[in-house]
């Protein structure tokens, strides 16, 4: 497919569009948009102008524009994702959402709020705390990320045990659609079987069928208490088989159970100076429990901690307030973080497997780590079967070397993961960063079908492109 | 080794909202967590307990839902706790608070040492710590950021007034200060001295099965006209919001055409206020 450059013609009529103060086209501007959290060096690319229009209207029109001039358009929420699904590939127009972030409805008969595609996640837990609701949605870049990426990309997060991901809060949304009609779908009807489900085909359509411009998201009563486990095992295999365990045997479903391996929690712990006694331990879970009475929640939390200790944990530590629930919370959210001081050089993997494989899974990625003769880190949300194993860079081998390595690395780490029933994105997505390895993930039947579906929303394929797989 | 560890229980601080008529804070819903200055305190008490054997009592007074207070100190590694609670204590200031403090530790006895943390989040006084010191009638360091050496005579029975010590350092704003202190002696720590643990689950159930029964005037000896409200010197006569003195300036610069002109008002500003 070959696209139209953006001229000054263009230009001029975007600043028509959206005011001229929300078109950026300076190098200096516009190069914070040509990446989101993979490796800047082997995935960003810059767009030729950024977009920020303040209303549906406007998101309408800037697409009008660029299907009429076929110019390749691709929407952006806060640009936190980790498979390149907001850097536009193509060039083109990146058309930044930042600027529609007004909660435009409460509607607590409902228990629902509807709000534009750039609010920031957190700001909304934060108003609805005093309701005593919240939305269950927790992506673990929750204090930066935008709704309306999360339902591009159907986010999960730590929370998916027990309330699931994104998808399942999404109640109605207004899409612009690749050729620049608006469509509303769904709203605040709990069921509707009215036909096909065209909302939960775009919830995780990673900004290749059109544009969430606004959406009516679901509220649950806020749980009144939360306690989080840390639990140090002496190594993963104990750790892992453990959490078939919680699940069975406890009748309890926990809001998250978390893993963390030995190389995952001491470099979040020195990152963080946190002197928890983690040197001695080979892997750690973080279970969460919630609920509306606190007696409950810690009868669930003994119960809980108990099996941990019956299958040989060295220590349970309890975090029953919201001081020391956010200090166990950071060890695990700063894992990334942490990984990026310690080595810039890395692919972080997504990968999601049933429950019960998970023991199976972790002694394959150790052969992997030796095979390839890199540091493979794994953590992740065990209780959901989605481990983000990280491919980290060997400070001694060359950049040549290492493409090579993560290129092969990656092909094993998925045959393995297909053998064990499993596929290679969780949560994060297909985009630019997966693009290549899609077409062993799915059969050609659906390839081909999923092919058809963009070209019916988007004839000119401007919506996106180069993301999960190109069309012919 | 007997050591007492006085603590309080204070609002969750992270997200407090204050009443805007009143000036006070808004409790309702607010978690109660133990003072976290006083985590240290009770770290510091532990590790001394684990190093020389013994044993570590948290102490508190407040209402009786600051029972949780004590069970979170057991579940974090003291032996027990004591509870004061009762109508007699309410509205104690710092005086009478430390002064209701120092007859339940004097109750307890036969103490070695008694940890403080430096201040509590909610009134920042650090005057309880001090107080219980000057009733006690015991040495007191504070500002202390860490503990080097605890001599206690092996022969209980008689000892040289300078047999039993705690080496220690204070953080003052230039340095640092070495002292020796006989024992028994109240310090009260800062947040450098350690890094507090976190309850553990086989902690959690001592503390669950632990019976904190709370104590109250009937049960200590104390004087009635020390206690509470009557027993307190302070009169809060009015609460005030201090003025914000650091004020922003801000120069809008978002319109282009104005950027030069946002650029002059900077530079004048800065010649004005002499930072050029």
């Amino acid at each position: 497919m070959r696209y139209n450059p953006v001229t000054e013609e263009i230009l001029a009529e975007l600043k028509e569009i959206v005011g001229e103060k929300n078109v950026l086209s300076e190098k200096e501007k516009i190069e914070a948009y040509s990446h989101d959290e993979t490796p800047k060096e082997k995935y960003a690319r810059m767009p030729e102008v950024v977009v920020k229009p303040s209303s549906t209207e406007e998101v309408q029109s800037v697409v009008k524009l660029a299907n009429r001039e076929l110019i390749p358009v691709t929407p952006r929420g806060a640009g936190s994702g980790l498979s390149g699904g907001a850097i536009p590939e193509h060039g083109g127009i990146v058309l930044s959402v930042e600027n529609m972030d007004e909660v435009i409805e409460y509607d607590f008969d409902n228990m629902m709020m509807v709000l534009q595609g750039g609010v920031i996640t957190n700001n909304v837990q934060e108003d609805l705390a005093e309701e005593g609701l919240f939305f269950a949605g927790y992506p673990m870049s929750l204090e930066s990320c935008f709704i309306g990426g999360n339902i591009a990309e159907n986010a999960g997060g730590g929370k998916a045990v027990k309330y699931g991901v994104t998808g399942r809060y999404v109640m109605g949304m207004e899409v612009v659609l690749p050729t620049g009609e608006v469509m509303e779908l769904g709203g605040k009807r709990v069921k509707d079987v009215t036909g096909y489900d065209l909302k939960k085909l775009m919830i995780g359509s990673e900004g290749t069928l059109g544009i969430v411009t606004e959406t009516t998201i679901k509220l649950l009563p806020k749980p009144t208490k939360e306690v989080a486990l840390l639990v140090l095992f002496d190594d993963p295999d104990t750790a892992i088989s453990t959490v078939p365990k919680i699940m069975t045997e406890t009748g309890i479903i926990p809001t998250g159970i978390e893993f963390m391996d030995r190389r995952s929690v001491q470099a979040s712990c020195e990152y963080l100076n946190e002197h928890l006694p983690y040197q001695d331990c080979g892997a750690m879970l973080l279970i969460e429990v919630d609920g509306a009475e606190e007696e409950q929640v810690e009868n669930d939390y003994f119960k809980i901690g108990e099996i941990c200790e019956e299958n040989g944990a060295q220590e349970v530590y309890v975090a029953d307030n919201h001081t020391t629930r956010e200090r166990v919370w950071d060890v695990r959210r700063n894992i990334a973080e942490a990984f990026m001081v310690v080595s810039p050089e890395q692919s972080l993997e997504d990968i999601v497997v049933p429950i019960a494989s998970i023991p199976d899974l972790i002694p394959e990625l150790d052969k992997l780590s030796e095979k390839y003769d890199i540091q493979i880190p794994c953590y992740g949300h065990a209780g959901d079967g989605n481990l983000h194993a990280t491919l980290v860079k060997n400070p001694e081998h060359s950049m040549e070397e290492w493409y090579e390595i993560e290129e092969k690395c990656l092909e094993d780490m998925y045959e393995v993961t297909y053998k064990l029933g499993g596929t290679i994105s969780g949560e994060h997505g297909i985009g630019s960063k997966r693009k290549k390895y899609f077409p062993d993930a799915v059969s050609e039947t659906e390839l081909e079908l999923m092919k058809k579906i963009k070209k019916a929303f988007d004839p000119n394929n401007i919506m996106n492109p180069g993301k999960i797989f190109d069309l012919d | 080794m007997k050591i007492i560890t006085p603590i309080k229980q204070v609002p969750e601080t992270s997200n407090v909202k204050m009443d805007e008529e009143t000036g006070t804070m808004v409790r309702d819903g607010v978690e109660s967590i133990i003072n976290p200055l006083d985590l240290y305190a009770i770290e510091a008490a532990i590790e001394l307990k684990e190093e020389h054997g013994g044993e570590v009592i948290a102490v508190t007074m407040g209402p009786p839902s600051a029972e949780k207070a004590i069970k979170e100190a057991i579940a974090m590694g003291c032996d027990d706790g004591i509870l004061l609670s009762g109508r007699e204590f309410a509205g104690a200031d710092t005086w009478a608070t430390a002064y209701t403090l120092s007859r339940c530790i004097d109750d307890i006895g036969d103490y070695d040492l008694i940890f403080c943390g430096l201040q509590a989040t909610d009134g920042d006084t650090a005057q309880v710590g001090p107080g219980i010191a000057s009733f006690l009638d015991l040495p007191l360091a504070t500002y202390v950021s860490s503990i080097e050496d605890v001599h206690i005579a092996d022969d209980t029975t008689y000892t040289e007034p300078d047999e039993n010590y705690i080496e220690l350092e204070r953080l003052l704003e230039e340095g640092y200060e070495k002292l020796r202190m006989p024992l028994p002696a109240l310090i009260t720590v800062v947040k450098e001295i350690n890094f507090p643990r976190l309850p553990t689950l086989s902690g959690k159930r001592k503390a669950r099965d632990k019976d904190v029964t709370p104590k109250n005037s009937e049960h200590i000896e104390m004087k009635e006209e020390y206690l509470g409200l009557q027993g307190s010197p302070t009169r809060v006569v009015n609460i005030d919001r201090p003025k914000v003195t650091r004020g922003g300036k801000m120069i809008d610069a978002r319109d282009e055409s104005k950027q030069e002109e946002a650029v002059e008002e900077l530079i004048n500003y800065l010649n004005a206020n002499e930072l050029l």
